[in-house]
């Protein structure tokens, strides 16, 4: 059909609305609570636009034949303006990088005639809210609904007063809540955020340089990262960015900078272990993953059922603690409440993981700070590193060595195909040719496949989104499987609640592109080849599965009961 | 009064014998329109019924501040109610049908229930199950689409129209919303000697007599007034929270109906007047039903949550002395800006009220500016 924008004939289709034929056709209309993964509300009414002397929203209004549209006559803008300035005359303060900030200046928002009244409340969850920041767009219920379908965040109460809120008021920490973090990576005002895993030790970290006390500093660089890291300096998605990572870490005052992708590649290999044992015994299959703490807990939530199938290995995070509390701590000599272990991570849910009691391995927490990505960010922009200039560097060894196994945890099939790969020696006993299982790779919600090893049909499924995993379980499709991948997060890690704003699945297939570049170019890509690995287990763990590596690498899980009923 | 009527279902007995194209085609004819506000013809509604398992929901979720006529319907002739949703049931070919009762409306949930009890033999012939659901007090839920949401027990916000409630309805099927007043209206028109231009008028404010009067459209102003008895000489007159006002010796001898009304800036609705007499403010009462709408705001949309916020602030600046010409400026745009890009029909016709005390009343704004 014929409409026409400003005057100018447009072509579209049927259904299409008017903000995605403007954008199509390249003209400008502003949004803010409009998001392309998500459900057209038009709760914010920045993006009107003039149909018919009539103002609507162009995000939720569908294209009728004959329609004309005016974007930007005096009204619209003014409507535009005063719209946004409502919005804006409640919240605290705004830096630069947000959504909003940049909104307001395109339209052009210098003063704000009206004066705020809202006070700051907190949580003490691993995600907290700053009522004074929100703008009630609606973006991170509609992800909580819609896209995670946890369900636990909605509106409460009713005009001035509405907040974005759980049910009853209870706390995060005894809600249903899984803590992935997606409403903190949808929102564009940082309303909802992380909270600093550790006040004092966060501060000690910032200003490492100037008191030690004797103290030896070590962190962990998650898979995911250094796909994403450059994106808060603007370089590209996908800038694969690990060099200048490790340098930046160096320059914050790290005594070493070590890499997850070992922990990866550790935890692959006891897991790739355990589901040769359970296919042999053919007992608690399908094998279901457990790197990802936000599905543990969705799991010991609300599928306790569930609990047996998981695999008992902790995540890449925690096995690389218990390491270096035990092992490296002896090895260099250190106590290890003096070993600081600071994590770097694209991921909210760690936080929570790591503050879990049973988390200690040496009598302290395995991993003492948690920052997400955005965090480290702020650190790097706070000590004024210029982070584009940086000159490449490399991991510390012996823990800064790993596979391409480990490198491609970070992405959705990523598990799977590194499992696949040491589990296919394991079985056969032979060595692997063709290392890449690209059928499990891919981007829809709910994958699977068969995979042929030694004459066994093995079925895997990869499920990513919680709202898929929900989905997977309660069809009952999950019994069918040998070995199924959950990650919580749209697209794996990539896509995790820590990672840089904002996210779209453009951006998160372009940071997956870029960890399966990384896995290619690497010359060990099969986890059980790592010479590290195979060190650690000939001083230390002894056996896949062992007593030790059982002691340090293994955890249990519980039923979680709701405490507030 | 016309709808005092005892009928004993002998309108429904007379619509056996006649298809269901025919009952319709005689609503249509008779010309019924909603009694809402609306003024949408009834047939009309019913006929564009899409496919599907089909609702009919009665609204009696009468939440407009003055407006209590379909409460005197429901207090004083529940049978006829309950015998017009039978009719439009049938012609809809509707087997559940709801009644969407006001939370404070409570205390009438009981009396219903005994009349659809004892109406069980006439509902079981068209095989129709009446629910009678409570509100929990919001206003936003006399919207139609609110209601749709409050019913499948979501939190009411109203919908993006299109699609419309006679495609995409209750639970994703088609489905009709009727009045209270509208519904109560059908088996008049089968009983025959049903006047059309008889509607209900809830009077309330400054008066010796409010209550509800039966009066033909198209009464002068003066008459209508005179029916209640005012106390004083009235000096404006509202109707209802969301309907604007006009003043009344400017407009005494005006003939009213939805028609005049609405070209005066104001806004009809469900035809309740509150008069207010000479020695009110209008600076005060303009703060009131901002109060009002502030309350009952669901927060979905930018403009209608924070918009009538920041009006209230202004009106109370003002009031207490200290507003500017500039603040009366700023108030002015913003209630003109919230009626154009709010979400749904309440934000839009939240400062209606305001819109008309400044275009008939500004000296008594200004007087109070600095």
């Amino acid at each position: 059909m014929q409409i026409k924008i400003n005057g100018k004939e447009v072509k579209a289709k049927e259904g299409e609305t008017i903000l995605e034929v403007a954008r199509r056709n390249k003209i400008y209309i502003p949004t803010l609570c409009y998001h392309p993964d998500l459900k057209p509300e038009g709760r914010c009414r920045v993006c009107l636009v003039e149909v018919n002397k009539k103002l609507v929203t162009s995000c939720n209004t569908k294209v009728e034949n004959k329609m004309e549209i005016f974007t930007n006559t005096k009204r619209v803008l003014e409507a535009r303006r005063l719209n946004l300035e409502l919005l804006l005359s409640n919240v605290s303060y705004i830096r630069k990088d947000f959504e909003v900030a940049k909104l307001a200046k395109e339209l052009g928002i210098r003063k704000i005639r009206f004066k705020k009244y809202v006070d700051i409340s907190k949580g003490r969850a691993p995600i907290e809210k700053d009522n004074h920041k929100c703008i009630l767009c609606g973006r991170c219920v509609q992800v909580c609904q819609n896209i995670q379908k946890i369900n636990n965040i909605d509106f409460v109460n009713r005009g001035i007063f509405t907040e974005a809120n759980t049910p009853f008021n209870i706390p995060l920490k005894y809600s249903p809540c899984t803590f992935c973090g997606q409403c903190a990576l949808y929102c564009p005002e940082n309303a909802l955020r992380e909270r600093a895993f550790n006040e004092k030790l966060v501060k000690y970290v910032e200003n490492m340089d100037l008191v030690r006390d004797n103290k030896f500093f070590i962190v962990q660089t998650a898979p995911s990262i250094r796909a994403s890291l450059g994106e808060i300096f603007g370089m590209e998605p996908g800038t694969l960015v690990t060099g200048k990572m490790v340098s930046a870490l160096r320059k914050i005052g790290f005594d070493k900078v070590f890499d997850t992708d070992f922990g990866a590649d550790l935890t692959i290999i006891e897991e790739a272990n355990e589901f040769v044992e359970r296919i042999k015994k053919n007992k608690n299959l399908p094998l279901i993953t457990s790197c990802c703490p936000s599905w543990i807990k969705f799991a010991e939530d609300t599928y306790p059922f569930l609990l047996k199938n998981i695999s008992t290995c902790k995540s890449p995070q925690q096995m690389f603690g218990a390491i270096a509390k035990t092992y490296y701590a002896k090895k260099i000599g250190v106590k290890p409440e003096n070993l600081i272990v600071v994590s770097v991570m694209p991921c909210i849910s760690k936080k929570f993981e790591a503050e879990k009691l049973e988390m200690k391995s040496a009598g302290c927490p395995d991993v003492d700070v948690v920052l997400t990505t955005r965090e480290l960010g702020r650190i790097i922009e706070k000590k004024k590193i210029k982070f584009a200039k940086l000159k490449d560097d490399e991991f510390d060894l012996p823990f800064g060595l790993s596979s391409g196994g480990g490198a491609i945890f970070g992405v959705t099939g990523g598990v799977t195909e590194s499992a696949l790969r040491v589990a296919y020696e394991l079985l056969t006993g032979e060595k692997l040719k063709n290392v890449d299982f690209r059928q499990v790779r891919g981007f829809e919600g709910i994958r699977d496949a068969n995979i042929k090893i030694k004459n066994k049909n093995l079925r895997v499924a990869i499920v990513h989104g919680l709202g898929n995993i929900r989905e997977m379980i309660e069809s009952g499709r999950w019994k069918k499987y040998h070995f199924i991948e959950m990650m919580a997060c749209p697209g794996g890690c990539i896509g995790g609640g820590g990672q840089p704003r904002p996210t779209t699945k453009e951006i998160r297939k372009k940071r997956m592109d870029a960890l399966y570049r990384q896995d290619k170019n690497k010359e060990i890509r099969v986890a059980s080849h790592n010479p590290a690995i195979k060190k650690i287990y000939k001083e230390f763990l002894g056996k896949p599965l062992g007593e030790k590596s059982k002691k340090l690498l293994h955890t249990k899980y519980k039923k979680r009961r709701p405490k507030y009923f | 009064m016309q709808i005092l009527r005892k009928s004993e279902w002998e309108g429904f007995k007379k619509i056996f014998g006649m298809s269901r194209k025919e009952v319709i085609k005689r609503v249509k004819e008779s010309g019924l329109k909603g009694k809402s506000g609306s003024n949408f013809p009834t047939g009309l509604k019913w006929e564009l019924m899409g496919k599907g398992i089909r609702y009919l929901i009665c609204n009696a979720d009468e939440g407009e501040p003055g407006t209590f006529k379909d409460r005197f319907i429901m207090e004083k002739n529940p049978s006829l109610l309950i015998e017009g949703i039978a009719i439009a049931s049938y012609a809809m070919d509707v087997h559940k049908a709801f009644i969407y009762l006001r939370g404070e409306y409570s205390y009438i949930k009981p009396k219903l229930e005994r009349v659809i009890k004892q109406s069980e033999k006439y509902l079981k012939k068209i095989n129709l199950k009446i629910n009678i659901n409570l509100g929990a007090g919001s206003y936003l839920c006399g919207e139609e689409t609110a209601i749709l949401e409050s019913i499948e027990g979501k939190r009411p916000v109203a919908r993006q129209k299109p699609p419309y409630p006679s495609d995409v309805g209750l639970y994703g099927e088609p489905t009709c919303i009727n009045n209270v007043e509208t519904l109560a209206n059908v088996p008049l028109i089968f009983l025959g000697k049903w006047n059309n231009k008889l509607e209900l008028y809830s009077l309330s404010g400054d008066l010796k007599n409010p209550g509800v009067y039966e009066i033909e459209t198209g009464t002068n102003l003066k008459q209508i007034v005179s029916l209640g008895k005012p106390k004083t000489e009235p000096k404006v007159i509202y109707f209802g929270a969301s309907g604007g006002c006009i003043p009344y010796k400017k407009f005494e001898n005006l003939s009213v109906n939805c028609k005049t009304i609405s070209e005066r800036g104001a806004m009809l609705g469900p035809r309740s007047l509150i008069v207010c007499g000479k020695d009110r403010s209008i600076v005060e009462f303009s703060k009131i039903i901002t109060e009002f709408f502030l309350h009952e705001s669901c927060g979905y949309c930018t403009p209608c949550r924070e918009g009538n916020f920041r009006i209230w602030e202004l009106l109370k600046k003002i009031e207490e002395g200290n507003g500017k010409k500039s603040d009366l400026k700023l108030m002015e745009k913003l209630a003109h800006h919230i009626g154009e890009t709010s979400y749904c029909a309440l934000g839009s016709s939240s400062t209606t009220h305001l819109k008309c005390a400044i275009k008939y009343f500004k000296e008594e704004f200004l007087r109070l500016c600095r």
